[in-house]
This record gives C-alpha cells, sequence and structure tokens, in this order.
C-alpha cells in the first residue's frame, strides 16, 4: 500500500472499466489501472492474460469495447498525444532483404533528419549524438538493423524512443530476445534513463525476475488487475500465486531460462 | 547509328521503367509482396481480354483497371476473411488468367496476340506507353521519395509506425496502388509472366552489395536501369522477345553481385 495521505502523483496512465472481447473471447474483463508520472512500473501476467491487447488499447491500435484510457493526463491515445509517448515493440518484423542500417532507422523517425538520404552521414550523426551516446549504440550506426542481436536491437529501438523526448515509455517484453547475462545490465540501463529523464517507464512482461529488481510498483494482469502493488507484496500475493498456477517461484530462478515460469498459467 | 523509331520507344519506355521498378521493388522485396505483384501482372491478362472484347484499339488503360480492381480485391479479401494471403492471391492469380484466356478464346484472331502479352513485346510499346511511363516514373518515384521514411518505418515495424503517426492503412492502399500500375505499365516491355523479375532482382542483387538502405535503393535503380535498357537492347538484333532478355541481364547482374558481395566481404557469412 502506499502511505495513506500522501498526495497522489498526475498518472501518466490511466484506465477505466476497460473491456476488450477478440473473437467473441473476452480478454480485458474491465481493468482498471493508475500509473502515476514519474514511475518505473511492471505490467506482469501470463501469456493469454491479456497483456498485449493492454498494450494495443494504450497505444490507441485496438478499439476497446467499452471503458476508457487516458494517457498523460489528457485524453484517449491519438497522433498528436502517441507523438509524446515512446513505445519499444519486442522485435521488428524486418526482414534481412532490407538493408536499412541503425543510423538510417534512427534518422527516420525525427523530422530533422527526415532528409538523411540526400545527406551526408556525418551530419545525421551529429543530430543524433545524445540519444546515441546515452544508449551506447555509436558503434551500432553503420550495422543493418535486421542483423543486430536481441540486445542490440533493444537498445536501438530504446534510443530510437528517445529521440522524441518521449514523457512516457512502454516497453513490451523488453528482454524477450535478451541472453540472461544482458539482462540484468539492460534493466540498469532502463532504470538510469528513467532516473536521468524522469519520465515514467511501463514495462509489460511474463518475465518477473529481472522486473521486481527495478519497478517500483507491479501490476499483475490476468483479464482484470489482479493485485498490485510494491514488488515484494505482490509477488507474495495469493491472487498472483493463482493467476500464474502453483509452480510460480518468483525469487529463486534469476538464471533459469526467461520462458521457463509464467508460461503455462491460466 | 539510325535508330528505328520503334526501337527508341522501347529503349526510351525502358529507361523510365527499369529504374522505378528497382526503387518500389526494394519495399516489396522487404515487405514480402513479390507474389503479389505476380498476382496482379497475371490479373493485367484479364484486362487485355476485356480490352480486346470492348474493341479498344490499346488494352493498356484496362490493364492497369482490371490490375487495379484485383488489387483492391486482395485488400478486401484480406481485411474481411480469416483467408489466408497466399491462398487469396492463388486464387484471384489463377481466376484473372482464366478469365483472360476464355475471353481472348470466345474472340476471334486474338489468340496470336498471346505471347505478346505473356513475354513482352517491343513492337507493341507506342508513343502514348512511353509517355505515359515517363509520368508515372516522374509521379510515382516522387511519391516514393516523398513518402521514403514513412514507408520505411512501415516496412520495420507497422504498430511503430503507427504509434509515429503515419497513416499505415492508407499508406499501404497506396503503396499497392503505385506498385500496381507501374506493374501494368511494364508488362508491355516484359510481359506478365516475367514482369515480377524487374521488380524483384534489382533490390536482390543492390542488396548483395549495399551497406545501407541508402546505397539498396540508387544501386537497385541502377540495376533496374541497365537491366530494362540492356535487355531491350539487345532483344531486337537477337530477334527474341524482349521479356526474357531483360529477364536474362538481371539474372546475370544478379550472379555477378553474388561474386562482387563476396569480394566486399569475404568473412561474412551467406546466410
Amino acid at each position: 500500500m502506499d502511505i495513506a495521505f500522501r498526495i497522489p502523483k498526475p498518472a501518466a496512465v490511466e484506465v477505466r472499466d476497460l473491456q476488450v472481447q477478440l473473437g467473441g473471447t473476452p480478454v480485458l474483463r474491465g481493468v482498471n489501472l493508475r500509473i502515476e508520472a514519474g514511475r518505473m512500473v511492471a505490467l506482469i501476467g501470463p501469456n493469454g492474460s491479456g497483456k498485449t491487447t493492454l498494450l494495443r488499447c494504450l497505444l490507441g491500435l485496438q478499439e476497446p469495447h467499452s471503458g476508457s484510457v487516458r494517457l498523460l493526463q489528457e485524453g484517449p491515445p491519438n497522433p498528436s498525444l502517441l507523438r509524446r509517448i515512446g513505445y519499444v515493440p519486442q522485435r521488428l518484423q524486418l526482414d534481412p532483404s532490407f538493408m536499412l542500417t541503425v543510423r538510417e532507422f534512427l534518422a527516420i523517425r525525427r523530422p530533422v533528419t527526415a532528409t538523411w538520404f540526400w545527406r551526408p552521414s556525418r551530419q545525421i550523426d551529429e543530430q543524433l549524438h545524445s540519444a546515441v551516446a546515452e544508449m551506447d549504440v555509436t558503434r551500432l550506426l553503420d550495422r543493418p538493423v535486421a542483423g543486430l542481436s536481441g540486445g542490440q536491437l533493444q537498445r536501438v529501438l530504446i534510443c530510437s524512443s528517445l529521440l522524441n523526448e518521449p514523457e512516457l515509455l512502454l516497453l513490451d517484453e523488453p528482454t524477450a530476445g535478451v541472453d540472461t547475462p544482458g539482462e540484468a545490465d539492460f534493466y540498469e540501463l532502463i532504470a538510469e534513463v528513467h532516473q536521468r529523464r524522469g519520465l515514467t517507464v511501463v514495462l509489460v512482461s511474463h518475465d518477473l525476475s529481472m522486473v521486481y529488481r527495478h519497478a517500483s510498483r507491479v501490476y499483475a494482469l490476468n483479464g482484470v488487475i489482479c493485485c498490485e502493488g510494491a514488488p515484494e507484496e505482490v509477488m507474495n500475493a495469493e491472487s498472483l500465486k493463482q493467476a500464474y498456477g502453483i509452480h510460480f517461484t518468483p525469487y529463486h530462478h534469476h538464471h533459469h531460462h526467461p520462458h521457463s515460469h509464467g508460461g503455462h498459467g491460466h | 547509328m539510325d535508330i528505328e523509331p520503334f526501337m527508341l520507344r522501347a529503349l526510351l519506355t525502358a529507361l523510365f521503367l527499369g529504374p522505378l521498378c528497382g526503387f518500389i521493388g526494394v519495399f516489396v522485396t522487404a515487405r514480402r509482396m513479390s507474389f503479389f505483384s505476380d498476382t496482379v501482372a497475371h490479373a493485367a491478362l484479364a484486362g487485355v481480354a476485356l480490352g480486346f472484347w470492348l474493341g479498344l484499339p490499346d488494352p493498356t488503360l484496362p490493364m492497369i483497371l482490371f490490375s487495379l480492381l484485383i488489387a483492391g480485391l486482395i485488400l478486401w479479401l484480406k481485411e474481411r476473411t480469416a483467408l489466408l494471403n497466399d491462398t487469396i492471391m492463388a486464387l484471384l492469380l489463377s481466376g484473372s488468367v482464366a478469365l483472360g484466356m476464355v475471353i481472348l478464346s470466345l474472340l476471334r484472331g486474338h489468340r496470336g496476340e498471346l505471347d505478346r502479352y505473356l513475354f513482352g513485346d517491343i513492337l507493341s510499346v507506342g508513343w502514348g506507353d512511353a509517355v505515359l511511363a515517363f509520368i508515372v516514373l516522374v509521379s510515382v518515384g516522387s511519391i516514393l521519395f516523398w513518402k521514403l521514411n514513412a514507408l520505411a518505418l512501415l516496412t520495420a515495424h507497422a504498430d511503430l509506425a503507427h504509434v509515429s503517426g503515419i497513416p499505415v492503412r492508407w499508406l499501404n492502399y497506396g503503396f499497392v496502388a503505385l506498385l500496381t500500375v507501374t506493374v501494368a505499365l511494364s508488362i508491355r516491355l516484359l510481359g506478365i509472366i516475367l514482369v515480377t523479375s524487374l521488380v524483384v532482382i534489382p533490390p536482390a542483387a543492390a542488396r548483395n552489395l549495399a551497406r545501407s538502405l541508402r546505397q539498396q535503393i540508387l544501386m537497385s535503380l541502377f540495376l533496374g536501369l541497365i537491366g530494362a535498357v540492356g535487355g531491350v537492347a539487345i532483344s531486337y538484333p537477337l530477334n527474341l522477345p524482349s521479356g526474357p532478355c531483360i529477364t536474362l541481364t538481371l539474372a546475370g547482374l544478379f550472379v555477378l553481385s553474388l561474386f562482387g558481395g563476396r569480394l566486399q566481404r569475404p568473412m561474412r557469412n551467406l546466410s
């Protein structure tokens, strides 16, 4: 629980009674969610719990059947609001036949570098410099995006979303393609970005091991938000054990395969 | 050296359409739309047949319109039904070819013209086609450059493009329309069966040599130009249909690009 008389900060994300059905099956059954601005939180849930659907609703990619989404205290996702949000997808659908380099990928998302095709790389690099240095991707600039490793791609994707100075960063399964040793560094990096920039970070994941170390608040989803609170509280909550199934043991599997837990719950 | 007027028309048309197909092809291959391109090309056969049936002197317009109709139908079926992409396209490809063949068989005196539409014929390229090719080069080429960033982002990740404020659906419709018009127009040179080679081979060869998207686009433009103009140029003295000549020229360039790519990156794993 939060301290009882604390004045609540403004909400970066506010979801009220959100209901979504996909193909006649209810996926979200009245989700209520309030994420305070400036926090780094985790939205967790087993596969099939509606995480992806909820994320798609936040990004305006899925129309809810009822209920509302309010972002950055303004309203439902719309183009001008989405410009203030950084979305980091799990991976790209890039075909290796497409020779887009990291530099080009970063340049196409910014108005100042929109004319990259006609300009020398050096000029582009100057305009990308701060975010590129922050995410340590300078050495990757000339590499084709389709050839990056999972961890490198995640850094590039975050770098690309930081270029627009977002107020809210949404990361979808950020460590899905990252090896276990890389995972810890990765969360350190996100935590640093969060502190330095003071933005709201939402990690959407079914992988609990690292999330609970870095998130200040955890929301467990399974059709509805079945529990929320500080990581230690949520991880021990009875409702979460039910949601994830009885095999769920959050504290002792840091070096196991990240997909071996929580994937089979209902 | 004197140049025959029909040869000049064909060379100019190749000069305009080769680079354009190479350019648009970079996105066609990356978005896995080669089969789509093939389907709208085959749809043009029904357009040709309908054109003859209606007694039109030149089938270019019905070809483009029927290809656009089939392209729209592919998108519509994709959005409205649970059918797989491949199934939809195979259905419409074979359906259009069958329709075209039936109409051509019922009309007397047009079966002989089938070859020139299947494999390309430089003699059938009129001044109207050359002018249209130039207009399409300028308009489609400028739109592609204008929407380059949006298209590249759409190719990388559709949801990311949406979140970045790109009207993904309309961009996709627009791209499909531009591709369809470009392909339908190039049928005069390459023929229905081979036209996709001018869209697919230049970017594939360019990919072997390029180290960035910019290089891939520029090389693909250039290879498309060499393949189309070179193929037309050798088809006349050898008295061969232009389509196979262009495709074989492109295939030769592709093989060369494999060696070029290996020389450039000897350590690279060719997977």
